[in-house]
C-alpha cells in the first residue's frame, strides 16, 4: 500500500513549453526600478502609497478598469483543456485536482507551510488523544453549493470511498486508521494501534477534499464502484467559489455569496471571479504575469528578481534570495543494488563531490537555501526537528578533494581513463535520469554529472519521458535518479525518512516499489521509523528523528540536491494589494491548505 | 566594359587566360568560403580559448562584460567557450552524418541506376517509402529509443535517415551514364560490375556527389540542432542545438538574455547559409549552364569563336568547321578548353542535365527536414 500522499511535482519548464516563445518580452521594460521606498516605478506603475503587500520594489499598479478589476487571474495549475472535474480521477482538472487551492472543495484541516500548524478548515478544531485517536469538531452552518446541508455523513462517506474503491488514493488512509465514527457534530478517528502514525493521519485529514455523499453515491452506482472512471463536468463543493464555466482557454470560478465561512473569515473573498487562463507554455504565462495580466501564479520563472528590478510590481513572500519558502527536497536516488553503488563509501564520496552551490545558483535560479546533510528541511515548519550542529559536523558539503580521498581510503584506484575502480568494479559509466522538461532538475543533473566526472566517477545524464522515468524508478531499473519525496506536510519529516529509507515491504527489483526506490537495506531502520512515528511527545519524537538522521548520514542511501518551495508563490500587485509577505505575514505563501486565507484579505487597488 | 550593343568585332579575341581564372569561381563562392572558413575557425578556436566550456565563470545569465564577450549561459559557463565547443560538435556531427548519408545514398543510387531491372525497382521502392516518411519523426523516434545519446550515435542516426534523396538523384545520374558508349567499352574489356561502378560511372557523377554531400552536411547540422532543441541531443556534450535547448528551457527569450540564444542561432544560420551558398556556387562551376552573366567573358568568347570561325572558313577546313561551332554552342561561356585544334575534353560534368533540377529538389526536401 502506498503511503504516498499525492503531491504532484509541477515541472518547472514544462514539456508543453513552446519552441517559439514570444520574443520581445523585455521591450519597454527597461525602465529603472523604483528608487527609494515608495516613490513608485516606471512603466506606468504608480507608487504604492501606504499599500501593504505589494511588489518587492515597493511598486504597485493602478488597477484594471471595468469588470476585470474585480477578477483574480491565477495560473500554473492547469495546462490541458479541462476534461474531468471528478476529484478522484487519474488527472482531475483544476480546481478539483487533489490538494490545490480550496476554492471549490475544502479539507477538514489546513496545513500552514510556514508555521507547520494545522489551521481550521471544515473542522473548527481537532484534538489528538495521545496516539490513539483524533477528534474533529465540524464548523457550524456549512452548506454545499446547491444549498443542502453539509453533515458528518459526507465526511464519513468521503473516507469510506477508499474502502468502496480500493484503487483510490484515499484508500491509504485505512492503513493508518481503524475506524471513523461520528457523534453529533464530532468526528472520531481511531488510529491503527499497530502503527500509531498520527502524522500520516493528520496529513490525510489536511489534504483530502471532502466530497458530497449524494453526488458520489450516484457516481459509485453508475460506474459499478469504479469511482476513478466517473466523468463529470461539474464540481459541487463547500468552498467560497463555484465552477461557473470552463473551456479550452480558461476556467472561471464565480464567488459563492452564500459561503458558510463568511463569519469565520470576516466576509466573502475579495475577487468576484477567479479566472485561470490555460497557457501552452510557461513563457506565455510568465509574459502575461510580468505585464500584470495575471495576478498570482505558481509557474517557475527563472530570475524573477529581474521583474521587480525592471519596475514591475512583482513580489514574493521573502524579499531577499531565496525569495521562496523551502517546502520540498528533490532527492538524488542511488540504486544500492548496483555494483559500486552498494558501497557506502562510494555514496559518501558522491555526496561530497556534488557542487550544491552551483545547482542552487544556476539550476534553481537562486531559489534554494544551502543544502544541509539531512532529510529534514532546514527552514520553515520542519526546522524544529533538525539538529543543525550534527548535520554540519557529521554531514557532507561540496569538497571534491575529500571525495577523492574517501575513494582512495576505501581502496579505489584511478584507472588510465581517469575513473576510479576497485577489484574490477569501475565507478561508472552510470546514467542519471529525470524526466525531460523538468528543466531545473535536468540542469541540476547536468551539474551532478560534471561534478562526478571531476572526481573520477563516470556518469552521464539521460532524460526520458516522465512515465518512463516513473516506471524505471519504481521498478529499480536505474543507476541514479533525481526524484521527489514527500514535501512539507503534517507527516514530514517522518514521511520523508520513510520514503527514502523504509525497509517495510521492500520491493524486489522489477517489482513496483512505493518508497525506498534505491532498495537500500538496513536492519535497524524499521524499528527507528516505528519509534519515531509512535513517539508520544515532542522530545521523544525529536530524538527518534535525530537517530534516523544519524543513520541516514552514516549510510547515505540518497541525498538532496537542492530545496524547492512546495508551491512557487508569485504575485503581481497591478490590481490587488495586501499579498502575504514576510512583513505582512497574515497568511502563508501558498495556494493549497492554509493558502485559502489571502483571497479574503487582498485589496483592490483601482476604483 | 563593353557597351551592350557594341559589335562583336569591337571585342578583342582575348587569348585564353591563366588556368585558375578559367575555373571561373564566382563571388558567391568566395563569400561561401569565407562563411564556412569562419565557422570552422570558430570551432577550432575552442582549442586555444583560455576558458573551457564546462568552466563555471559566472552566475545564471550574466550579461556580456567583465571580459566575457557573450556573458554566461544558464549554467554560468562562458557562452563564447560553449559556442566554440558547440560549433565543433555540430560540424563533426554534420560531417559524419553527411558522409554516412552520402555513402548510403551513392551506393544505393549507383546500383539502382546502373544495374536497373528489378534491383532498381526494389531499391527505389524502398527509397521512395523512406522518402515518404518525414525524416524528423523517424529521427525523434530513433533518438528516444537509443539508450545513450552520444555525438557519434546522433550523427549516424541523422545519416541513416537523410540518404534517400541522394539515392534518388544519384540513380537518375547513374542510369544516364549507363547508356554511354564507354560503359560498353569497359564491359567489353572485361571489367566487373564493382570496377565499372567505381571507375566508369562514379567519376562522371562525382561533382554531383560532392554537391549532395555539402547539402547533406548542412542538413545534418540543422537536424542536430532540431533534435537537440527537443532535448534529444548528445548527453554531456555541447552543441549549437543543446545551447538553444538550455536557452529555451531557462527562458532566455523571456528574461532578455539575448546572448544565450542569439550567438548559436546566428552561427547556425551562417553555417547552413554558407554551405548552401557553397553548394550553389560549386553547381555553377560544375555545370556551365548555370553560370551567371559575365557579359565580358561571354562576349570575349563569342568574339573568339567568330574569329576562329573566320579563320576556319578561310582555311576551308571543312571537317573542323562543321564540328567546332556545334561544340562551342554546347559549352556556352565555358572557357576551359583551349585552342581550336583541341577538341573539348570529356569533362565528367558536361552531360549533367539532371544536376540543377535534382539539387533543387534536394534543397526542398532539406527544407522540410529542417
Amino acid at each position: 500500500m502506498s503511503q504516498r500522499v499525492p503531491t504532484p511535482h509541477i515541472p518547472s519548464g514544462s514539456s508543453r513549453r513552446g519552441f517559439l516563445a514570444t520574443s520581445g518580452a523585455l521591450g519597454g521594460t527597461l525602465a529603472l526600478a523604483a528608487c527609494g521606498g515608495n516613490s513608485g516605478g516606471g512603466s506606468g506603475d504608480g507608487g504604492s502609497g501606504d499599500l501593504k503587500g505589494v511588489g518587492n520594489n515597493g511598486a504597485a499598479g493602478k488597477g484594471r478598469s471595468g469588470d476585470a478589476a474585480d477578477h483574480l487571474f491565477i495560473a500554473g495549475f492547469q495546462w490541458d483543456p479541462p476534461s474531468n472535474f471528478n476529484t478522484f480521477s487519474a488527472a482531475p482538472t483544476w480546481p478539483a485536482s487533489g490538494n490545490v487551492a480550496q476554492y471549490v472543495y475544502e479539507t477538514l484541516l489546513r496545513y500552514d507551510v510556514v508555521s507547520g500548524k494545522l489551521l481550521p478548515g471544515l473542522a473548527a478544531k481537532y484534538e489528538v488523544d495521545g496516539t490513539s485517536s483524533i477528534a474533529l469538531t465540524l464548523q457550524d452552518g456549512i452548506t454545499w453549493h446547491d444549498g443542502s446541508d453539509f453533515s458528518t455523513d459526507d465526511v464519513l462517506y468521503t473516507f469510506e470511498l477508499g474502502k468502496i474503491d480500493p484503487s483510490l488514493g484515499v484508500a491509504s488512509f485505512w492503513v493508518e486508521v481503524d475506524e471513523v465514527t461520528a457523534d453529533g457534530n464530532t468526528i472520531n478517528v481511531a488510529i491503527n494501534q499497530d502503527r500509531k502514525n498520527v502524522g500520516m493521519v493528520l496529513a490525510t485529514l489536511a489534504q483530502q477534499f471532502i466530497v458530497p455523499k449524494a453526488v458520489f453515491e450516484k457516481a459509485a452506482e453508475e460506474t459499478g464502484k469504479k469511482i476513478a472512471t466517473w466523468e463529470t463536468k461539474e464540481c459541487m463543493g463547500t468552498g467560497p467559489y463555484t465552477l461557473e464555466k470552463s473551456d479550452q482557454t480558461q476556467i472561471i470560478l464565480a464567488r459563492n455569496e452564500k459561503y458558510w465561512g463568511k463569519d469565520f473569515y470576516g466576509g466573502v473573498p475579495a475577487p468576484t471571479k477567479v479566472i485561470h487562463p490555460i497557457f501552452k507554455s510557461n513563457e506565455d504565462g510568465n509574459l502575461k504575469f510580468q505585464n500584470g495580466e495575471l495576478d498570482v501564479m505558481q509557474q517557475f520563472i527563472p530570475q524573477i528578481s529581474k521583474m521587480w528590478d525592471s519596475g514591475k510590481p512583482v513580489g514574493t513572500y521573502l524579499q531577499e534570495s531565496p525569495y521562496f519558502v523551502a517546502g520540498s527536497m528533490p532527492m538524488f536516488l542511488i540504486n544500492t543494488t548496483k555494483d559500486g553503488l552498494k558501497d557506502t563509501e562510494v555514496r559518501r564520496a558522491m555526496a561530497y563531490a556534488v557542487d550544491y552551490a552551483s545547482i542552487a545558483e544556476t539550476a534553481m535560479s537562486g531559489y534554494s537555501p544551502d543544502v544541509v546533510a539531512s532529510l529534514i528541511l532546514p527552514e520553515g515548519a520542519e526546522s524544529e526537528w533538525l539538529d543543525k550542529d550534527k548535520a554540519t559536523s557529521d554531514g557532507w558539503k561540496y569538497d571534491p578533494k575529500k571525495a577523492e580521498q574517501i575513494l582512495k581510503d576505501a581502496g579505489y584506484a584511478k584507472g588510465s581513463d581517469g575513473i576510479y575502480a576497485k577489484d574490477g568494479v569501475k565507478l561508472g559509466p552510470w546514467k542519471l535520469i529525470t524526466p525531460q522538461g523538468w528543466t531545473d532538475w535536468n540542469a541540476a543533473l547536468e551539474i551532478v554529472a560534471k561534478s562526478f566526472k571531476a572526481v573520477g566517477i563516470d556518469a552521464a545524464t539521460n532524460f526520458p519521458q516522465q512515465a518512463q522515468v516513473t516506471t524505471s524508478v519504481q521498478n529499480g531499473d536505474f543507476d541514479m535518479a533525481c526524484w521527489y519525496v514527500a514535501g512539507a506536510n503534517p507527516a514530514t519529516p517522518w514521511q520523508r525518512f520513510s520514503d527514502v529509507m523504509s525497509n517495510v515491504e521492500l520491493a524486489d527489483l522489477g517489482k513496483t516499489a512505493y518508497r525506498n526506490y534505491g532498495r537500500w537495506e538496513n536492519s535497524e531502520v524499521n524499528d527507528l521509523l516505528e519509534a519515531a512515528a509512535a513517539a508520544a511527545d515532542d522530545d521523544t519524537k525529536k530524538s527518534a528523528i535525530t537517530a534516523l538522521d544519524d543513520l541516514y548520514r552514516k549510510e547515505v542511501p540518497a541525498f538532496p540536491l537542492m530545496y524547492r518551495p512546495d508551491e512557487f508563490f508569485e504575485f503581481n500587485a497591478s490590481n490587488w494589494s495586501n499579498w502575504p509577505t514576510e512583513e505582512n505575514d497574515y497568511a502563508p505563501p501558498m495556494f493549497r491548505g492554509a493558502g485559502n486565507q489571502w483571497i479574503f484579505k487582498i485589496q483592490k487597488i483601482g476604483g | 566594359m563593353s557597351a551592350p550593343n557594341a559589335p562583336l568585332t569591337d571585342e578583342k579575341a582575348a587569348p585564353r587566360s591563366n588556368p585558375f581564372r578559367s575555373i571561373n569561381l564566382s563571388s558567391r563562392f568566395w563569400i561561401a568560403l569565407v562563411l564556412v572558413a569562419f565557422v570552422l575557425l570558430l570551432g577550432l578556436a575552442g582549442y586555444v580559448y583560455p576558458t573551457g566550456p564546462g568552466e563555471k565563470v559566472g552566475s545564471l545569465y550574466d550579461a556580456p562584460g567583465n571580459g566575457l564577450v557573450f556573458g554566461t549561459d544558464n549554467f554560468g559557463h562562458d557562452v563564447l567557450a560553449v559556442l566554440m565547443a558547440g560549433t565543433r560538435t555540430s560540424l563533426v556531427i554534420g560531417l559524419v552524418a553527411g558522409i554516412v548519408a552520402t555513402v548510403i545514398g551513392v551506393v544505393v543510387g549507383l546500383f539502382a541506376g546502373f544495374v536497373g531491372g528489378w534491383i532498381e525497382e526494389l531499391l527505389m521502392g524502398v527509397t521512395n517509402v523512406v522518402l515518404a516518411i518525414p525524416s524528423i519523426i523517424v529521427l525523434i523516434l530513433i533518438s528516444i529509443s537509443l539508450p545513450k545519446s552520444t555525438i557519434w550515435s546522433l550523427a549516424i542516426v541523422i545519416g541513416i535517415t537523410a540518404w534517400p534523396w541522394t539515392a534518388r538523384a544519384v540513380r537518375a545520374q547513374a542510369s544516364s551514364v549507363a547508356t554511354r558508349e564507354h560503359i560498353d567499352v569497359a564491359r567489353l574489356s572485361g571489367s566487373r560490375l564493382p570496377a565499372i561502378l567505381m571507375r566508369d560511372v562514379l567519376p562522371y557523377i562525382l561533382s554531383y556527389t560532392v554537391m549532395a554531400f555539402v547539402l547533406q552536411v548542412s542538413g545534418a547540422i540543422l537536424a542536430e540542432a532540431a533534435l537537440s532543441m527537443l532535448g534529444l541531443g548528445p548527453s554531456g556534450a555541447n552543441s549549437l542545438g543543446t545551447q538553444l535547448h538550455w536557452a529555451l528551457a531557462f527562458q532566455a527569450v523571456g528574461s532578455g538574455a539575448w546572448w544565450a540564444f542569439l550567438p548559436p542561432t546566428i552561427i547556425l544560420t551562417l553555417v547552413s547559409f554558407g554551405f548552401l551558398l557553397l553548394q550553389a556556387s560549386l553547381d555553377e562551376v560544375f555545370n556551365p549552364r548555370l553560370r551567371r552573366g559575365r557579359r565580358r567573358q561571354m562576349k570575349q568568347a563569342a568574339a573568339r569563336r567568330a574569329a576562329e570561325a573566320a579563320q576556319l572558313a578561310s582555311s576551308r577546313s571543312e571537317q573542323e568547321g562543321r564540328s567546332e561551332p556545334e561544340d562551342r554552342g554546347e559549352h556556352g561561356g565555358r572557357s576551359g578548353s583551349d585552342g581550336p585544334a583541341t577538341p573539348p575534353a570529356p569533362t565528367p560534368v558536361a552531360p549533367t542535365p539532371v544536376a540543377p533540377t535534382s539539387t533543387a529538389t534536394a534543397r526542398t526536401q532539406e527544407g522540410g527536414l529542417a
